[in-house]
């Protein structure tokens, strides 16, 4: 313990001296997030991210069902069928294993044929009570996405009314010719009236419990921050590797070696230190977030009702980056070496984990290779807190991958930092 | 040459056959090295470069195991007694193996901190250390702003933060001035003085001549002749240790 103390003492002390590479610990950060933030949200905002998937409650069965799931899938949004109930469909959603979900509710077609029909037999004057389909989406899904999926399914659904609409008219039709009674009623106003009043709507909801309008919970800002600010975080790896090398190159690690005390330590003692400067780059990047991003055009960053909860996810997050970065410093053999590829890999492991593009708008082999970054881990335990305001609880399991992650680094670096 | 050691009684060092070939390289950096070493010795390992100096020194510095032969240390093998050992010798490398950035003053606290001294210890202790290297008036500033010779005296006086038993010294004068190459001998003799052995090694043989009570002379990680200074000379038609050197190691160059 002494040594892991006197170990971090130092490397702060040799950080504080080293203007430079504070400025590019703290500076750099701030800066991407700002900027990031910036230019995707509109691009977030603008472009669809290519949904391809909607899970679909179907306790209806009837041809209003049957017509949806064909139109959904001619759009290139594939209906996968939910087995199991709609609270679980619910909570599916919320913990963001669904990103988009259509309830269809029993008797469905039933009713929306009663409704075609009244419309058909003249009433349609009189304001029909119109079918609502519920559509639920995982809070942390940005708005293009959103637009996308909700734009297809209110197409599909127009759609299969207007096919229903069609052959109910047409049998009408034909029954009426079978019978010898002109058209009557069925004048051109009603006509226009039966195609062109729709009587289905899209309820957007929320999968999060408190059924908050979506557009009040979902905030770019809030997915951009913790993903940017995990960027940063990792990149405070190269500098690690840095102290690492300057040991090995400088004869120190020889002197370290020869003393009493564990490289484990020693080793602790740097993560340590560069724990600590990882929570502050994550506040200095949250309070830019809150207080810099309004004057900008920007949503204010909102933390959660509890901002202590955050902390657990960010002192995980930068364990496993320190780890990462001892490890770097480790195996390299010059800080070149260390530079390339501990960039290479951050940017590599911020991609595949959904920093750059959230995970749902990935590829499907993306998808299942995001689960082994550190990065995703990190990002998923954020959005569970600040997006989809799950209790802190949710989030062991991703915290538990991270520590763990920073485990492993540590001890693979254990006999080659020094040697 | 083979050289007896059954003549010393009560060893500081003891080095059985030790070798060590590195990957990739052709010959073995040190070939069936043996050497005992007396306790309050103050031994000078002198080979030209690449003879395998440091890889010797490392190797009983417990820095990196031999691939085969023994190492004692005051009677104890590394692994079983490594801490112990380790609390018991002070280690300079060849390089300056300090922080750039940390004061003198600061740089000793580190190391002295992680030998486990503390309170008023550490504090009496840094001021000795500062004293011993003659830093006291530039304690305060970043080791990057030292010259040359403040650097070797610094690099000096860590290693022997925990009053060490055994000293390793590897090539510890090199580029110093007179000066400081005096303030360094002094002080190595003063230690000696009070019983610490000392194994050294050294490009400057007139300085191994006048400091070493005994020395080895090595190539390509073998001793081929060891005594005392003295004893090679009245044994040899030479006038100095260097013109010895010359003819067992001969005239070519060996970092090519
Ligand atoms: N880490 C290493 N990997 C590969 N070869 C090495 C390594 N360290 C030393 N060698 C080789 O082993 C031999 C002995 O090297 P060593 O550093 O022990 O010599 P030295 O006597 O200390 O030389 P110098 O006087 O230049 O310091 C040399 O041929 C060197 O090239
Ligand atoms: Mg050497």
């Amino acid at each position: 313990m002494r040594a892991l103390l006197t170990s971090a003492h130092k490397e702060l002390r040799l950080l504080a001296r080293d203007y430079a590479g504070l400025l590019v610990l703290f500076l750099m950060p701030v800066t991407l997030v700002v900027v990031i933030t910036l230019v995707q949200e509109n691009i977030l905002q603008l472009s669809g991210q290519r949904p391809t998937e909607i899970c679909v409650q179907d306790d209806d069965q009837g041809p209003f069902a049957h017509g949806l799931t064909a139109y959904l899938q001619t759009g290139k949004l594939e209906a996968v069928p939910w087995t199991g109930s709609a609270d679980e469909l619910r909570q599916a959603v919320t913990a963001g294993t669904c990103q988009a979900a259509l309830i269809l509710e029993q008797g469905a077609s039933a009713r929306l044929q009663q409704q075609i029909d009244r419309q058909l037999a003249g009433d349609a004057t009189s304001k029909s009570p119109s079918l609502a389909l519920d559509l639920l989406f995982d809070p942390a899904t940005m708005v293009g996405f959103r637009a996308g999926i909700f734009a297809r399914v209110q197409m599909a659904a127009q759609a299969t009314e207007l096919e229903m609409k069609a052959t109910r008219l047409g049998a009408r039709l034909t029954a009426q010719a079978g019978a010898g009674t002109p058209a009557g009623n069925g004048s051109g106003e009603d006509l226009r009236a039966l195609f062109s009043r729709s009587l289905t709507t899209i309820a957007e909801q929320s999968g999060h419990s408190s059924q908050s309008s979506m557009d009040e919970i979902l905030n770019p800002v809030d997915r951009n921050v913790p993903a940017w600010a995990l960027f940063g975080m990792f990149f405070t790896a190269i500098p690690i590797a840095g102290t690492i090398l300057t040991e090995r190159q400088s004869g120190v690690a020889l002197r370290l070696t020869a003393m009493p005390v564990s490289p484990i330590s020693l080793l602790a003692g740097k993560m340590f230190a560069y724990l600590g400067v990882c929570v502050v780059q994550f506040i200095l990047i949250a309070l830019v977030g809150i207080y810099l991003f309004p004057h900008l055009g920007l949503q204010a960053f909102s933390l959660p009702i509890n901002p202590l909860s955050l902390l657990l996810p960010v002192c995980a997050s930068s364990l496993a980056a320190c780890g990462f970065g001892v490890c770097l410093g480790s195996v390299c053999r010059s800080y070149e070496q260390a530079s390339t590829l501990g960039a290479t890999i951050v940017v590599a492991a911020a991609a595949m984990g959904g920093i750059m593009v959230p995970v749902y708008a990935m590829p499907p082999l993306m998808q299942q290779l995001s689960i082994l970054s550190p990065l995703s881990w990190a990002i998923t335990c954020f959005s569970d807190l600040l997006i989809r305001g799950n209790p802190w609880e949710s989030t062991l399991p991703d915290l538990g991958r991270l520590v763990a992650f920073s485990a492993v680094m540590l001890i693979i670096s254990w006999k080659r930092a020094y040697r | 040459m083979k050289v007896s050691q059954a003549y010393i009684a009560d060893p500081a060092i003891e080095a059985e056959a030790l070798s060590r070939h590195y990957k990739g390289q052709p010959e073995p950096a040190v070939d069936r090295f043996s050497l005992t070493i007396a306790k309050g010795e103050f031994y000078g390992l002198l080979g030209p470069n690449g003879a395998g100096k440091t890889t010797i020194m490392s190797m009983l510095a417990g820095l990196q195991p031999p691939d085969s032969g023994a190492v004692r240390i005051h009677g104890m093998r590394y692994g079983r007694h490594t801490r112990l050992i380790q609390s018991k010798i002070g280690f300079v490398p060849q390089e300056l193996a300090l922080y750039q950035r940390l004061t003198g003053m600061e740089n000793i606290w580190y190391f002295a901190r992680l030998l486990g001294l503390r309170g008023k210890e550490i504090k009496s202790r840094i001021e000795q250390s500062l004293e011993f290297c003659q830093l006291q008036d530039r304690a305060r500033q970043p080791v990057a702003t030292y010259s040359g010779g403040m650097k070797r005296r610094l690099n000096l006086a860590i290693g022997l933060l925990n009053d060490p038993w055994i000293l390793f010294l590897d090539e510890p004068t090199v580029g110093v001035d007179t000066q400081s190459r005096h303030l360094i001998h002094q002080q190595l003799r003063r230690l000696q003085q009070t019983g610490t052995t000392i194994l050294y090694t050294t490009h400057y043989l007139e300085e191994a001549q006048e400091l070493c009570s005994r020395v080895g002379i090595l190539d390509q990680g073998r001793i081929l002749k060891e005594g005392a200074p003295e004893l090679l000379l009245q044994r040899s038609e030479y006038q100095n240790l260097e013109e010895i050197f010359l003819e067992l190691t001969g005239n070519a160059l060996r970092d090519h």
